[in-house]
């Protein structure tokens, strides 16, 4: 494979441009995450006005080398920085034109370098620095692509892409750092923000701009078990927010440590970074009238911005409670695979434990899903049915309300997820939900681990064979054999919708072709294919 | 002197029985790039859902002019000087501010009372029609206002949606939101919730999708008025109807299809039951 050992500055420009653009996609996503410092809902926003100046100034850039163009790219973001996601990306770049500084290209130890700066300058210029932010992440992201380096790595694209694994590996871990997101159930907004970054100028190198037209950015979703509503983590916090002030101060012979000393009892989230001629300065304060006061004696202002914040979230919390929806009940589901735990999550699941077939979960681990997700009414779908006895001492265990719905695999849960009806109470969705179970039929097809005889079948050790709602009936040379002979067993004639799901250990292609002889065989049912990426299995299919 | 009955096209009241209750049914607009049809009036509900589905770029919609319930308001004034007008909800469409603006246009002795349904389709011209009933039997406009009010509280719609695409671009998906996103192809059943799109539950197929709307209103016990509507399929109504047929005398079941301005939204393949709860 050729690799891209050398990057030039314009195409750091464009690198950057294009990951500006992408940011910009998920920007409304990303203004819903935002509960830190303030949930004033604002973050991916002043990011995407950030990258905007930030942009803006790289094409003024007074050459193409990449230290002009980092220069150029850290002024633009000091002189249009919005809010404390922006003025921290503003040192981002900052400490990527420092580690730049000189070249005309990049190499993939320049890169690392100057990642590494914008690590430590970010994390300077924070009066207070805070992990699980995005300083965590930039940390996380920096020490990857030094690590790949210095592992002998040359391809810039590799160490991108290092970089980028590890800026999302360290958001979905930034909820176990900082505990309003995780009372949140979201992953920090600026760090989102800041691998959504990292992840276009990736997919640029990689030359995917005609995909990046197409596709959106993902929101990562944190690991620890993701909750459904936001307003109530948020609003717990009496206390008043104060006014969110912001601003340019031009001058001569500016110092931004002393300026950040002055102002460090006046407020909260205060950030103070620039050079001599120029500072930005962000606080979160209750008296902005001294700030403007100090701040004026030292030189002129400029984009001065002082918003209510107390506003601001509550128009963070209107917008909230429109994404909600009406119900108070959440669902915690168990599976396997990451195709699977999309699929429950993409249903509306509020959390996924991960467990199945062959790694049952603990108990402990269902009751931490349940207190760490947000609603007081949960309903659990083990979804196994070794785990049904598990999860059934959760409710013993915690003050919240509790029901399990006994669904004994996969097929099941998703139709007792599909049953929840948003309209009813506790009581009468878990009833909802279980009487759902006898609508569908469930075929799991596995290799036999040993040669065996059982219910009149004559096993060989790793032929495929296959379960029907949980016994073994059927064996065969091939997965298409033996899910045909499952098929056949069956009473088709009520059935509508066949979901197959995929395993880790399962082609795509040979699931494609199942799926056709399945219509052919029985064109009245409509087939659809999903990857589960499940263990075990490599096959789980659904009759409904 | 009688009351007369003002209500917009959302109502899906065909006109037919506009003509036989005696009310007035004021157009929105929906729009095909330049064409701009009143809907229903310029535009059939066979030729619009052909468009719709053919066309690759989407309809979009307008509410009534102020002016185009001020005409109305004003030819009625010279038959009547009692005019409700009952409208789509305000939290779907700027119809009830339309009505509201030509309300304060009109001169002379005029009473118009205006009520916002909170619901669409025939949620809201059941309302609309059981205050042309009421409005028969010799209710003042008090009266008949008083009725619509309570009728706007026991009126209920469940929709089944093939796809929820076109809802959310037409950026009235409300609490519906969360159903968005799903792996599997799902169908969404939606209710309409003090005036917004809000979810219900989701099916896998248009089946049980029926046998759920079945299960709701036989769950309801005692049901004064209902309806069955369809966008693109009048054969799954028609079934869902049959059903019925078991529950309700035929005749209470009306039948009709989903008007072009709400078929903008709803997509093709859409089913509407809506009901009045009885008044206790």
């Amino acid at each position: 494979m050729s690799q891209t050992k050398v990057v030039a500055g314009q195409d750091l420009r464009e690198m950057f441009a294009a990951a500006g653009s992408w940011l910009e996609k998920s920007s409304a996503e990303i203004d819903a995450l935002n509960v830190f410092p303030v949930p004033d809902g604002d973050t991916g926003t002043n990011m995407m006005l950030t990258m905007r100046s930030t942009m803006e100034e790289a094409y003024r850039a007074p050459d193409h080398s990449a230290s002009g163009v980092a220069h150029a790219m850290a002024k633009g973001a000091l002189m249009g920085a919005r809010g404390n996601s922006g003025v921290i990306l503003s040192q981002i770049w900052r400490g990527l034109a420092e580690g730049l500084e000189g070249r005309e290209s990049f190499n993939a130890t320049d890169l690392a370098d100057a990642l590494d700066k914008s690590a430590v300058i970010a994390y300077k210029g924070v009066s207070n620095p805070v992990e699980g932010t995005m300083l965590t992440v930039m940390k996380d992201a920096a020490a990857a692509a030094r690590a790949r380096v210095d592992a002998g790595d040359e391809d810039i694209i590799a160490i991108m892409e290092a970089t980028v694994n590890a800026a999302g590996e360290s958001l979905a871990n930034t909820p176990n750092l900082l505990k309003v997101l995780r009372d949140a159930g979201v992953v920090d907004a600026g760090g989102q923000g800041l691998y959504t970054i990292f992840e276009g100028a990736m997919r640029y190198l990689r030359g995917e701009t005609e995909l990046m037209r197409l596709r959106k950015p993902q929101i990562i979703v944190s690991e620890t078990p993701h909750v459904a509503s936001l307003t109530a983590a948020a609003g717990v916090e009496e206390v008043p927010f104060g006014y969110c002030t912001e601003f340019l101060l031009k001058g001569e012979k500016l110092d931004a440590e002393t300026i950040k000393k002055r102002l460090l009892k006046k407020g909260e989230s205060l950030i103070v970074v620039g050079d001599e001629t120029a500072v930005r300065i962000h606080i979160h304060t209750l008296t902005p009238g001294n700030v403007v006061q100090f701040a004026t004696k030292l030189g002129t202002m400029h984009q001065v911005s002082i918003r209510n914040m107390d506003e601001q979230h509550q128009d963070y919390l209107e917008m909230q409670k429109d994404r909600l929806p009406t119900t108070d009940t959440a669902v915690i589901a168990v599976a396997s695979g990451d195709g699977l735990a999309d699929v429950f999550g993409s249903l509306g699941a509020a959390a996924v434990v991960p467990g199945g077939q062959t790694m049952n979960p603990s108990t402990k681990d269902i009751l931490q899903a349940v207190e760490s997700t947000f609603s007081d009414k949960i309903i659990i779908l083990p979804n196994n049915k070794n785990i049904i006895l598990t999860a059934e001492q959760v409710p013993a265990l915690t003050e919240k309300k509790v029901k399990v719905v006994p669904t004994r695999t996969i097929p099941q849960g998703v139709v007792a997820l599909l049953a929840f009806d948003y309209e009813a109470e506790f009581n009468t969705n878990a009833d909802i939900m279980t009487k759902a179970l006898a609508a569908v039929k469930t075929i799991e097809v596995t290799r036999s681990v040993r040669t065996t005889r059982i219910n009149g079948l004559k096993i060989k050790k790793k032929q495929p064979i296959g379960l029907l709602d949980g016994d073994l009936v059927a064996a065969g040379e091939t997965n298409a054999e033996v899910i045909h002979k499952l098929l056949d067993r069956l009473d088709l004639e009520k059935a509508e919708v066949v979901t197959m799901y995929y395993g880790a250990e399962a082609e795509a292609a040979e699931a494609e072709q199942i799926s056709a002889s399945i219509t052919k065989e029985y064109p009245q049912l409509q087939v659809e294919v999903i990857r589960g990426g499940q263990p075990h299995y490599s096959y789980i299919i659904s009759i409904e | 002197m009688t009351v007369k009955i003002v209500t917009d096209s959302l109502s899906d009241i065909t006109e037919d029985l506009a003509r036989e209750l005696g009310l007035t049914v004021v157009p929105l607009y929906v729009r095909f790039g330049e064409d701009i049809y009143r809907d229903r009036v310029d535009i059939t509900t066979e030729e619009f859902y052909r468009r719709l589905v053919t066309e690759s770029t989407l309809p979009s919609t307008t509410q009534p002019t102020p002016n185009d319930f001020l005409e109305v308001y004003q030819k009625l004034a010279k038959e009547t000087d009692e005019i409700l007008v009952i409208v789509v909800s305000s939290k779907l469409s700027g119809t009830y501010q339309s009505a509201t603006q030509a309300k304060q246009m009109v001169s002379g002795k005029c009473r118009i009372e205006i009520i916002d349904s909170l619901s669409v389709a025939m949620g809201q011209g059941l309302i609309a029609i059981s205050s042309a009933e009421a409005v028969k039997k010799g209710a003042s406009l008090e009266k008949a206002a008083d009725l619509a009010r309570q009728a706007v509280s026991r009126s209920h719609l469940i929709a089944y949606f093939d796809t929820l695409k076109y809802l959310a671009k037409g950026g009235r998906i409300g609490k519906a939101s969360g159903l968005l996103g799903s792996m599997l192809s799902v169908k969404p059943i939606l209710t309409i919730k003090e005036g917004e799109m809000s979810p219900l539950t989701r099916v896998r197929s248009m089946s049980a999708g029926l046998d759920y709307m079945y299960g709701v209103i036989a769950g309801y016990g005692k049901v004064e008025a209902l309806a069955v509507e369809h966008s693109t399929t009048p054969d799954d109504a028609d079934a869902l109807v049959e059903r019925l047929g078991a529950l309700f005398p035929r005749e209470r079941i009306r039948r009709s299809i989903i008007s072009p301005v709400v078929g903008t939204y709803a997509g093709p393949k859409a089913l509407a039951l809506t009901f009045l709860e009885a008044a206790r």
